[in-house]
């Protein structure tokens, strides 16, 4: 008896100190690593999508902002016992081809059938009524409202504003921190370069649900809720006056426009054309849609603005004055004869036969023979040299992405191409802007204002700054200043030349604006596929310059003709804005263009 | 007041109050359960109804003449083989098994009274006076008494209560007296079945264990075959009841094996009330403030995964008062049932222990991860009258014993 019941009382110890050994475990021993587990269980953290950031002009217009979008969403937990049914009836009123909701319902499913999925984004007023009408008789199915970009209707600038998409699984991978999947993200133009700055700071609720995920209430009542922080609004260095007259003077035609106030180096106007309407993204983008734009032979996703590459043409004939004067090769006493062309090794032709003439009317006429002969002067190294210090061959910075570096060669180039024995006459192309030379309009536009501001601008950019919600001011972003330091003599002459090729008898004759003194040069690139491209670039007005414009549009021929009057429309658009007048007659005096003309022509 | 030095001699308050203090801290876990339930709300109150009634009935068989207990052996055994017989043909089913008996309102089991049935039964045929616990014939009619009710408990089917019976067969046969032998010859086609779940390699290893006994024991060929045949028997007979038991039950068996393996699924209770005890802490997260709990992360908690309420809001400090008031019960039980000189009532009250004890240990075993989830309530914890009713009844018999044991010696 005493045996039996001794083994009870040990049994009765084993059992007691294993479940007390066992409790300890769990919950002195164990007790952080449950109550993780217990808190990821109960608490679910919902994001709050901030409002991304919209973008004002210069002038403090709005031109993108958001508007509210409805997408329709399903629950499976509720939705699933009649999809059946919904289904078809769902599908013929949001217009999709039938299976479109099993097909995202399996790609979004999750391990919980209590979380909504998205079906679409962007759904009409029409279903969003009859939605409500018929609420009862559709489990499950719910709708939301979120954000959508919205635009202006009198200006485009899909290549400067760029579009947000949903984010892709390799984008996910990239940036794992801060996105989800379903999160919108710039993905062109601005919207992609200020990103961080537009897309604001997430927020969270914190959610109570049951075991199964389904929501029941707000945790604490919210107090541990972290609100979002808005988007940055961005203040553009756009006009949108002077955006709608650049991409009004392009539609229809291929090329890029680029307008910059040369003493700060802020964009006046970006355009690339053909455009595309950033419309059909701000929602679910049609598949169609974007094939359409992939396949166009006209190539609407490309920026041309900045990665478009083509020679420069006479353009870049101040380029080679400016090295030739700086380096005291010529000055304006130095005079060339054109015959009417070149020969160096073989021909090289002019467009006239314009005798003797100076740097300042070899410019006003463009005239080739003239700087074929100077460019043989200046050598390609400090030729080369020259057209790094104006920016060509490098990137120029400017806050968008995607931007072409371009080509400026030297010895070195043409040695590692041509061998050591490389043809000099290569050379005698590069005085004019042909050959192997390949610049962007926006290097050209940069160039046009270091030329306009005398040697000194900033990095070229499309973002002035934000405005800060409180202070209603705008906190202005850094920019690297660009100097081309030259003396102001050789700055003179070759504005002098550019002055002339539009108000003298030069090849922009036709571009005279009245009341403003415009100066610029017309260009033509040689184009191997097609009809040349017309080029110009230009500035206004002369003695105080407050827009400097860089135009290129392809295949059309010769620049005066195409180009020169598309920069002269932006120009005058800008210029003749009220507040910019009474700016320029303030500040600009009356100055005598004959005296001042002849003192550097003496 | 005058106190009356002769009532501790008569009531066991020890064993008294262990019990009023299980039954109290239920009550607590209770309504902190279920008082943000949709459904289960009610619940509270309706345990409070069923303690006090359950304290009336303690009190009347505390009251009760000892002697007639051995006397209501064989009428309380046919009530219960007749209740679970009744239940078969009325009874409503619950989460898969047909075990309730809906009389004017409440619900009963009778697996639950079938258990004190059971034992009256045994405990009189084992306390006679030619019962020879060492014969085979004996053994098989002991077996035979407690076989009866678990055949039909398992065809509800209730895997929680057939241990239960099991178990308590087993400590009376062992209270009686059975030989090592005896012992063996019982024990060792139950282990063999169990064993035979697990995969034939186990199973197999189990019938060299018999056989290596069988030798040690040195018995005669015959019984040795004999005993090693049903042995075997009992192996493929497993298979069989396993696939008896009902999906969940079978489900929960394979996913003791691995809780994670569908962490929504069979093994989510497991988990989920591992979280539940393990998040308590040493102060827990205090009353009604335990998130498992509020936010019913386990199903019907207030029944089978009661110990989780008190786990997580009470924390190890209310885990060990848990603990101890169980101990305080037990060591009264067992002192009681060793402190009477009646052959009968010793059994009795070691079968009622037993019935507390492998629950203690099936419901504890499950809650804190070292066995499957067998649905088996905690002893005056958990919520369900019928439970609380037959617990407070066979206590109730506990203290008469202790109130008249030195009539008995």
């Amino acid at each position: 008896m005493t045996n039996r019941k001794t083994f009870l009382y040990i049994a009765l110890t084993v059992v007691m100190a294993l479940v007390f050994l066992r409790l300890f475990q769990m919950q002195i021993l164990d007790q952080k690593n449950y109550e993780e587990k217990a808190q990821e269980n109960s608490i679910r953290r919902v994001e709050q999508i901030p409002l991304r950031g919209v973008f004002y002009d210069r002038n403090l217009k709005l031109i993108v902002s958001n508007n509210p979008a409805y997408t329709i969403r399903v629950t499976p937990s509720e939705y699933n016992k009649y999809a059946n049914t919904l289904n078809p009836i769902l599908e013929s009123v949001l217009d999709v081809e039938p299976g479109y909701i099993n097909k995202i319902l399996y790609n979004n499913r999750t391990y919980s059938k209590y979380i909504p999925i998205r079906i679409k984004r962007g759904i009409d007023l029409k279903v969003v009524s009859w939605l409500e009408e018929n609420s009862e008789h559709l489990p499950g199915v719910d709708y939301i409202v979120e954000m959508q970009r919205s635009y202006l209707d009198s200006i485009v600038g899909s290549h400067v504003f760029g579009y947000t998409k949903e984010i892709n699984p390799k984008q996910l991978e990239a940036e794992k921190g801060y996105y989800t999947a379903g999160d919108y993200v710039g993905n062109t133009g601005i919207e992609k370069f200020y990103e961080k700055q537009l897309r604001g700071v997430k927020g969270y609720n914190c959610i109570l649900v049951d075991s199964k995920r389904k929501e029941i209430g707000r945790f604490k009542d919210g107090m541990d809720d972290v609100n979002s922080i808005k988007g940055k609004d961005l203040v553009l260095s756009l006009d949108s006056d002077v955006q709608k007259a650049a991409e009004e003077a392009l539609r229809g035609r291929r090329g890029a426009i680029v307008a910059v106030e040369p003493k700060t180096g802020e964009i006046l106007a970006f355009v690339s054309s053909p455009e595309y309407d950033l419309n059909q993204f701000s929602y679910v983008t049609p598949k169609d849609y974007l094939r359409d734009l992939y396949s166009d032979p006209q190539k609407p996703l490309f920026n041309r603005a900045v990665m478009s590459l083509n020679p420069p043409g006479s353009t870049f004939k101040m380029l080679a004055a400016m090295a030739a004067l700086e380096e005291g090769i010529i000055d304006t006493n130095t005079t060339y004869y054109c015959g009417g062309g070149f020969s160096y090794g073989r021909f090289y032709k002019c467009d006239g036969v314009h005798g003797t003439l100076n740097v300042i009317h070899a410019i006003e006429h463009s005239c080739n023979t003239f700087f074929y002969q100077l460019i043989l002067k200046i050598g390609l190294e400090k030729w080369s040299d020259y057209a790094h210090r104006f920016g060509f061959g490098k990137k120029t910075g400017i806050d968008i992405g995607g931007e072409a570096t371009g080509l400026v060669p030297d010895e070195a180039y043409y040695r590692k191409h041509y061998g050591a024995n490389w043809p000099r006459g290569a050379m005698v192309s590069l005085g004019i802007g042909q050959g192997e030379l390949n610049v962007s309009p926006i290097q050209l536009a940069q160039y046009t204002a270091l030329i306009a501001n005398n040697g000194r601008t900033f990095v070229p950019h499309i973002v002035k700054g934000y405005l800060d919600d409180k202070t209603k001011k705008i906190v202005p972003y850094q920019f690297k200043e660009v100097t081309a330091p030259l003396k102001q003599k050789t700055y003179d002459i070759v504005k002098r030349g550019m002055f002339l090729v539009v108000n003298g008898s030069g090849t922009g004759a036709a571009l005279k604006i009245p009341d403003v003194k415009m100066a610029g040069k017309t260009g033509t690139a040689q184009n191997p596929h097609g009809k040349d491209h017309a080029l110009f670039i230009g500035f206004a007005p002369f003695d105080n310059p407050q827009i400097a414009v860089s135009v290129i549009v392809e295949n059309v021929g010769f620049g005066a003709t195409y180009a020169g009057p598309i920069a002269k429309h932006v120009i005058e658009t800008y210029l003749s804005k009220d507040y910019k007048k009474k700016k320029m007659e303030a500040k600009a005096p009356k100055f005598q263009l004959e005296a001042e003309g002849e003192q550097i022509a003496d | 007041m005058r106190i009356d030095y002769n009532l501790n001699d008569k009531f066991d308050f020890a064993l008294f109050f262990s019990m009023l203090g299980l039954t109290i801290f239920g009550l607590i876990a209770i309504y902190s359960s279920t008082v943000h339930h949709p459904t289960a709300s009610g619940n509270f109150e309706k345990q409070l109804f069923s303690a006090v009634v359950s304290l009336i009935l303690f009190f009347v068989l505390y009251m009760f003449p000892t002697s007639y207990f051995k006397d209501s052996s064989i009428y309380m055994y046919a009530l219960s083989i007749f209740m679970l017989l009744l239940v078969l043909v009325v009874g409503r089913k619950i989460s898969g098994a047909r075990s309730w008996i809906t009389f004017a309102g409440f619900g009963f089991q009778p697996s639950e009274f079938a258990k004190i049935g059971m034992i009256f039964l045994i405990s009189n045929f084992l306390s006679k006076q030619d019962t020879e616990i060492d014969s085979f014939r004996d053994i098989l009619k002991t077996l035979a008494m407690g076989m009866l009710p678990v055949v039909l408990i398992l065809v509800q089917p209730d895997l929680g209560s057939t241990f239960v019976f099991f178990a308590v067969i087993l400590v009376l046969m062992y209270w009686k007296g059975i030989s090592l032998l005896g012992l063996f010859i019982v024990l060792a086609p139950g282990l063999v079945a169990i064993a035979s779940l697990f995969g034939i390699y186990s199973f197999i290893a189990a019938l060299v264990v018999v056989i290596a006994a069988l030798f040690y024991f040195k018995k005669d060929i015959i019984s040795s075959a004999a005993v090693f045949a049903i042995n075997l028997a009992a192996g493929f007979f497993a298979d069989y009841v396993y696939k008896a038991l009902s999906e969940h039950q079978q489900t929960r068996i394979r996913s003791f094996i691995d809780p994670t393996a569908d962490p929504l699924g069979a093994g989510y209770n497991a988990i989920q009330a591992k979280v539940a005890i393990g998040s308590g802490g040493l102060l827990g997260k205090g009353f009604l403030h335990g998130n498992q709990t509020q936010l019913q992360f386990i199903p019907e908690q207030w029944t089978d995964f009661i110990f989780c309420v008190i786990g997580e809001e009470f924390g190890f400090i209310g885990s060990l008062i848990i603990l101890a008031l169980f101990v305080v019960l037990f060591l009264r039980i067992l002192k009681i049932a060793t402190s009477t000189k009646d052959e009968f009532l010793s059994l009795l009250i070691i079968g009622i222990f037993t019935v507390y004890l492998a629950h203690f240990i099936i419901n504890l075993g499950m809650v804190v991860g070292f066995m499957p989830v067998i649905g088996i309530p905690l002893p005056f914890v958990s919520y369900g009258g019928s439970s609380l009713l037959i617990n407070m009844g066979m206590l109730g018999i506990v203290a008469n014993v202790y109130r008249t044991r030195k009539n008995y010696t």
